[in-house]
């Protein structure tokens, strides 16, 4: 049975000082059920996202059900930390294929803003295995990618000029949404110039930290039919993995397992050989510029040790042979953990009906790929939607 | 207008019943990695269950290891303050096991050797020399 979606939104990415965490999450699902031309009582099940690691309200998921509109239904409370997202949207995904609910709305919101940046680097930097890596060394979330950097530098020769051709790229695309955290461009020497956060990764090598929330809702094509919606993005394949807790127990830092093992899955059952030729638009995890890189190899838009490279090449920027992140990426639009990967799903459902404006991309295959990592890639997510 | 959480702390008891091999081994200078003596699996962290099901032995990382990537943290979290300067984590290679550890002035590649010592606070780890 085929699973589409009919309607998708997402918030102002930002520091959003003026709404609680169920205030921000209510913005996303009013927005979602008008695109839907639904209400709350077309919606059998609501899935809600969040990581909440920096919230006070520590069990989230029934206080925004609530404020909502969907109490007795659901929710179902999901966490795959930075690919919460994603795995929420598989979870309204899944509870539609297996017949136990026609319509779903997954819900992704975060509010991170509302602790200090030390303490907020103490959380991220649990995103491992605590008692082996914070309780000792003090890990922080942007210290996982920046080890990352450090080898696939000595391998590969990925220099920091080509990270910071991430970062510009996804700046320039950020200036053109509204919804952007960031909307304004930098320069490559504003990259380069940058403070230095953990070596070899400066200031401009990592997303922000934001509120946000996103929403996207799911129904059967029974269902589609029934509530004459002939507008339909379709989830084509999906594919998840996941890797080690501990950094120590991973094979190599140069590419995340987890990345190549979800994209096998959602390749082989969309019958993909060649993503940069069956692909229009792409949105991959790129919550520091390094992470983007190594998912131009881990998802094969090139050859492994070649991300830096592909980077340069300029084939990834609109008008690029595969676009990606036109909305500005992690980076510059913002990562509200949960909020990414249904917020992925909101700009890859835009660009595939053709309502992206100044950041529409050419569409040929009218086919887009999500890709939301969790951690350091501790889950994976890939998916294919089609239009 | 904001109103300020009441606040909330938590200060864990970790139970370190099942490795406590390797946290007193780290006042001894040593480091323990966990060995299967049935299937050979090695086990860094180490833990005193094998997915096989074997029983798990402990024998000691030794020698030499090589730098396999590294990050100098300048902007430190929460709980780490009274490290005045940046560290540096550094994850080597010794053998079938990788090990976490701090060093300083270590490049990809580098050979390093393997100790132990108590930081600022008094907490034992593992700290890496290169050669
Ligand atoms: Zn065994």
């Amino acid at each position: 049975m085929r699973v589409g979606v009919v309607g998708v939104s997402c918030s102002k990415f930002g520091r959003r000082d003026d709404v609680t965490i169920q205030e921000l999450a209510y913005e996303a699902v009013k927005e979602a059920l008008d695109d839907a031309g639904i209400t709350q009582d077309d919606v059998d099940l609501s899935v809600v996202g969040s990581v909440n690691t920096r919230g006070y309200e520590l069990m989230p998921a029934v206080p925004v059900n609530e404020y909502c509109g969907f109490a007795g239904k659901g929710p179902l409370r999901v966490e795959a930390a930075c690919a919460t997202g994603a795995a929420a949207v598989y979870t309204a995904y899944t509870s539609i294929a297996s017949k136990m609910a026609d319509v779903a709305i997954a819900i992704g919101v975060e509010k991170m803003t509302e602790v200090d940046t030390a303490t907020s680097l103490a959380i991220g930097g649990r995103a491992g295995s605590y008692l082996w890596e914070f309780h000792q060394y003090g890990t922080t979330f942007p210290g996982y990618y920046a080890m990352h950097a450090s080898a696939h530098m000595a391998k590969f020769g990925t220099t920091e000029k080509q990270m910071a051709m991430v970062a510009v790229k996804a700046h320039r695309n950020a200036a053109k949404n509204p919804k952007a955290h960031f909307q304004k461009e930098i320069t490559l020497e504003d990259a380069l110039n940058s403070r230095v956060i953990t070596y070899p990764l400066k200031l401009y090598d990592c997303s922000p930290i934001s509120d946000g929330s996103a929403a996207a809702i799911l129904a059967s094509e029974e269902k589609i039919k029934e509530l004459g919606i002939d507008d339909v993005v379709w989830i084509e394949s999906v594919g998840y993995a996941s890797d080690t807790a501990n950094m120590t127990r991973r094979e190599s830092f140069v590419g995340l397992k987890a990345t190549v093992l979800a994209a096998e899955m959602a390749y082989r059952r969309a019958g993909i050989d060649d993503p940069v030729k069956q692909v229009d638009i792409a949105t991959v995890h790129d919550c520091f510029t390094i992470a983007e890189i190594m998912a131009y190899e881990d998802l094969e838009f090139c050859r492994k040790g070649e991300g830096g490279k592909f980077a340069e090449s300029g084939e990834t920027d609109l008008g690029g042979k595969i676009p990606v992140n036109t909305f500005g990426g992690l980076k510059a639009k913002g990562h509200p953990l949960a909020a990414t990967g249904v917020a992925m799903v909101y700009e890859i459902v835009k660009q595939l009906r053709g309502d992206a404006g100044e950041l529409q991309v050419e569409l040929k295959n009218y086919r887009g790929l999500l890709h939301n990592v969790g951690g350091t890639g501790h889950f994976a997510y890939v998916m294919v939607f089609r239009r | 207008m904001f109103i300020e959480s009441r606040k909330l702390e938590m200060l864990h008891k970790i139970p370190v019943v099942k490795t406590e091999k390797y946290w007193k081994g780290l006042e001894e200078g040593k480091v323990y990695k966990a060995v299967c003596k049935n299937c050979g699996e090695e086990y860094y962290p180490p833990r005193a269950e094998c997915l096989c099901g074997g029983e798990v032995e402990w024998a000691e990382v030794e020698g030499e290891g090589v730098v396999e990537a590294f990050t100098t943290v300048h902007t430190i979290p929460a709980g780490f303050e009274w490290h005045k300067k940046p560290y540096t984590i550094t994850i080597a290679r010794f053998g079938n096991v990788r090990v976490m550890g701090w060093a300083e002035n270590v490049k990809v590649g580098d050979r390093i050797r393997i100790k132990t010592d108590k930081d600022e606070t008094g907490v034992w780890k593992v700290y890496f020399e290169v050669v």
